[in-house]
C-alpha cells in the first residue's frame, strides 16, 4: 500500500465534523421545544394545582372550582376505550403476527389497518357522530369512548405485531416441538415473551387519546357537572381545556393549565412506568 | 482398496442400514421443498432404536431440514413442504388422515399414502419425539416451569409428582447440581451452556421416544459441550437420539451410526468407525478427511 491521500483524511474528517454538528443542533432544536413546553406548562400550570382541582367540578367564572369532573371523564372514557383496544388489538395484532399475516385478507387487514393509523381524529370523531350520536339523538361518554378506542386500537394492533415478529421463531418452534398447539405457545410462550413490548402497545395506545380533543366534542360534548353516567354527555381533560382556555375569563384559563400540566404529567408518567416495565429483567 | 468387492463398483451412495426390526424412526425416499426450490432428493434414514444417528455434511447440505421433518415442525411454515415416508414405529406420521385429506383436495395423493393414512394427532407425535436447537430456546419463565412445560401439556400431576418429574429430568441434563437452589429463578438467567442443557431437561421431562438434536454444542464452550455429550450418551439407554453436528469429532466420539449428507442426498450411511475409519466413497473421505471443496 502507498501512503495515505491526506487530502482525502482530511475531507473525511471535516464529513465527519459537519454530520455530528447537524445531528447535535438537531437534537438541541427537538429537545429544546419540548422543554420548552413543559417548562411554560409547569411555569403557568403548577401554581394552581391544589386540593380542589380534584375535588370540586368546574366553576361559573370567579368562583372557586377544579377539574374533578373532566379529570372522571377522562379517566372513565380512555379506560372504557383502552379496554377495547387492548382486547381487539392484541388479538389482531396477534393474527397479523401468528397465523395469516401473509394472506390476502392478513395483507389488506394491514393495509387497512395502517390507513387507520394514520386517519384524522376529527374524521374519527365524525364517523363515531353519525354511528353512535345522530341514531340515539345524543352526545354520551360511550360514544366519546369509542371514538378514541378506534383511534387507539390500531396503535395497538401494529405495535403488538411488531412486536410478537420480533420474538424468535425457534422459541415457536420449541414450543411446538413439545407437542404444544400453535395457540398454547402464543399465549403461554410468545405473549410472555414478548410482555413487557405488548405493556408498551397499550401505553402507545392511550398516550395517543389522553388528550384528543376533536374526536371527543362531537360525541361525549363535554359536561359541566360531575357526572358517572356513560350513556349521557361526559367532560373530558381535552374538552374542557379547550373550553377555558379560549374563555375571557382568567380563572378559567388557568384551570386550562392545570389540566393541561395533569395530562401532560399522566402520559410522562405512564411512559415512564411504561419503560421500567419494559427494561429487559430476569423475573423471579 | 479391498473395500471395492464388498461396495458396489461404481454407485452415488452407500447405505449400511441397521437391522429393519429395531428401527424406531425411518424416513424413506424423501423430498423437501422450501417453495419450488427441492432441497432434499430422496433421502432414506433408518434410525435404529436406542442408538446415536449423526448428520454430518457441508452447510446447506440438507442435515437440518432432514432433521426438521423428522417431527414435521418445518409445517410452520406454509410455503414447505415434504414427500415421501416417514416412519415412527410404523405408521407413517407424514400421511396422518387429515394430512392425506389435505392432499386429496390438491389432488396431490397416491393409493399408498391413502390405504396407509394414520390416524394420529401431530401433536401427540411431537411429544414423542423431542427436540432441541442450535441457540438455547428457554421460555420466559422459572427454570422449573420450563421442565414442567411440556408434561402439564399430556399430564395431570400432583405437585409433589411433578417435583420429582422435575428433578429427575434436570438431574439426567446434568443440570440439577447448578440449579437445586434457584429452580424458581427466571430460565432466562443461566449461562448458554446451562440453558442448552435446560432445553434437553425439558424435553427428556416429556419422556421421548426419540430425541432430536440440531447443532445442540455449536454455541457452547467445550465444557459445556462435553457434559452435553456426556448426558447423550447416558441418555441413549431408553432414548433414540439423531443429532446434525458440524464437528467431525463429536459425531465420532458419541454417535452409532452416522450419515453424511451432500446437496440434498444421502451420500453415505454406516456405523459410525466404518465411516470415519474407512469411507467407502471419495466424497465422504474428502470430507471426513477435512480435504473438501
Amino acid at each position: 500500500m502507498s501512503a495515505f491521500d491526506m487530502g482525502r483524511v482530511a475531507r473525511r474528517r471535516g464529513t465527519n465534523f459537519v454530520f455530528v454538528a447537524l445531528c447535535g443542533a438537531a437534537t438541541v432544536i427537538a429537545l429544546g421545544a419540548l422543554a420548552l413546553i413543559l417548562g411554560s406548562l409547569l411555569y403557568q400550570g403548577l401554581g394552581g394545582i391544589d386540593l380542589k382541582i380534584f375535588t370540586m367540578t368546574q366553576p361559573a367564572p370567579g368562583s372557586p372550582g377544579g377539574l374533578a369532573n373532566a379529570i372522571v371523564g377522562s379517566i372513565m372514557m380512555c379506560a372504557a376505550a383502552m379496554v377495547f383496544a387492548v382486547i381487539v388489538g392484541v388479538l389482531a395484532g396477534t393474527y397479523l403476527a401468528e397465523y395469516g399475516g401473509r394472506t390476502p385478507y392478513g395483507h389488506a387487514v394491514r393495509f387497512l389497518n395502517d390507513v387507520l393509523l394514520s386517519a384524522p381524529s376529527i374524521l374519527i370523531g365524525l364517523f363515531v357522530y353519525q354511528l353512535m350520536v345522530k341514531p340515539f339523538h345524543g352526545f354520551s361518554g360511550l360514544a366519546g369512548a369509542v371514538a378514541l378506542a378506534l383511534l387507539a386500537a390500531p396503535i395497538v394492533t401494529r405495535t403488538t405485531e411488531d412486536i410478537l415478529n420480533l420474538q424468535p421463531a425457534q422459541l415457536r418452534e420449541a414450543g411446538m416441538a413439545l407437542g404444544a398447539t400453535r395457540a398454547f405457545v402464543v399465549r403461554k410462550v410468545i405473549w410472555r415473551a414478548g410482555a413487557a413490548g405488548l405493556v408498551t402497545a397499550g401505553l402507545l395506545g392511550f398516550a395517543r387519546i389522553s388528550g384528543e380533543t376533536a374526536p371527543l366534542l362531537f360525541t361525549a360534548l363535554g359536561n359541566q357537572f360531575f357526572s358517572l353516567d356513560l350513556f349521557h354527555p361526559m367532560a373530558s381533560l381535552p374538552t374542557t381545556i379547550f373550553q377555558f382556555a379560549l374563555s375571557a375569563y382568567d380563572d378559567w384559563r388557568r384551570l386550562a393549565w392545570v389540566g393541561a400540566l395533569l395530562i401532560a404529567v399522566a402520559v410522562l408518567s405512564i411512559n415512564i412506568v411504561g419503560r421500567m416495565l419494559a427494561r429487559p429483567q430476569a423475573r423471579p | 482398496m479391498n473395500d471395492v468387492a464388498t461396495a458396489p463398483a461404481i454407485s452415488d451412495q452407500i447405505m449400511i442400514r441397521p437391522p429393519s426390526d429395531n428401527l424406531i424412526l425411518e424416513a424413506r425416499a424423501l423430498d423437501f421443498f422450501y417453495g419450488k426450490s427441492q432441497s432434499l432428493h430422496a433421502v432414506d434414514l433408518p434410525v435404529e432404536r436406542k442408538k446415536i444417528t449423526a448428520l454430518i455434511g457441508p452447510s446447506g447440505c440438507g442435515k437440518s431440514t432432514l432433521l426438521r421433518t423428522l417431527n414435521r415442525i418445518y409445517e410452520l411454515y406454509p410455503d414447505q413442504s415434504a414427500t415421501g415416508r416417514i416412519l415412527f414405529n410404523g405408521d407413517d406420521i407424514l400421511h396422518d388422515r387429515k394430512t392425506v385429506a389435505r392432499l386429496r383436495a390438491r389432488g396431490t395423493t397416491d393409493a399408498t399414502a391413502e390405504m396407509q393414512a394414520t390416524n394420529m394427532d401431530i401433536s401427540l407425535v411431537r411429544a414423542r419425539i423431542g427436540m432441541v436447537f442450535q441457540k438455547p430456546t428457554p421460555f420466559p419463565m422459572s427454570i422449573y416451569d420450563n421442565v414442567a412445560f411440556g408434561v402439564r401439556l399430556y399430564h395431570k400431576k400432583s405437585r409433589s409428582e411433578m417435583d420429582g418429574i422435575v428433578e429427575q429430568a434436570l438431574r439426567r441434563a446434568a443440570l440439577w447440581d447448578e440449579v437445586k437452589n434457584k429452580l424458581h429463578s427466571s430460565g432466562l438467567g443461566l449461562s448458554g451452556g446451562q440453558q442448552q442443557r435446560l432445553c434437553v431437561a425439558r424435553g427428556i421431562a416429556v419422556e421421548p421416544e426419540v430425541l432430536l438434536l440440531d447443532e445442540p454444542a455449536s454455541a457452547l464452550d467445550p465444557i459445556s459441550t462435553a457434559k452435553l455429550e456426556e448426558t447423550l450418551m447416558e441418555l441413549k439407554s431408553d432414548i433414540s437420539i439423531v443429532i446434525v453436528t458440524h464437528n467431525l469429532q463429536q459425531a465420532a466420539r458419541i454417535s452409532d451410526y452416522t450419515g453424511f449428507m451432500f446437496l440434498g442426498k444421502m451420500i453415505e450411511f454406516s456405523p459410525t468407525p466404518d465411516l470415519f475409519s474407512n469411507p467407502r466413497l471419495q466424497q465422504t473421505r474428502d470430507y471426513v478427511t477435512g480435504r473438501f471443496g
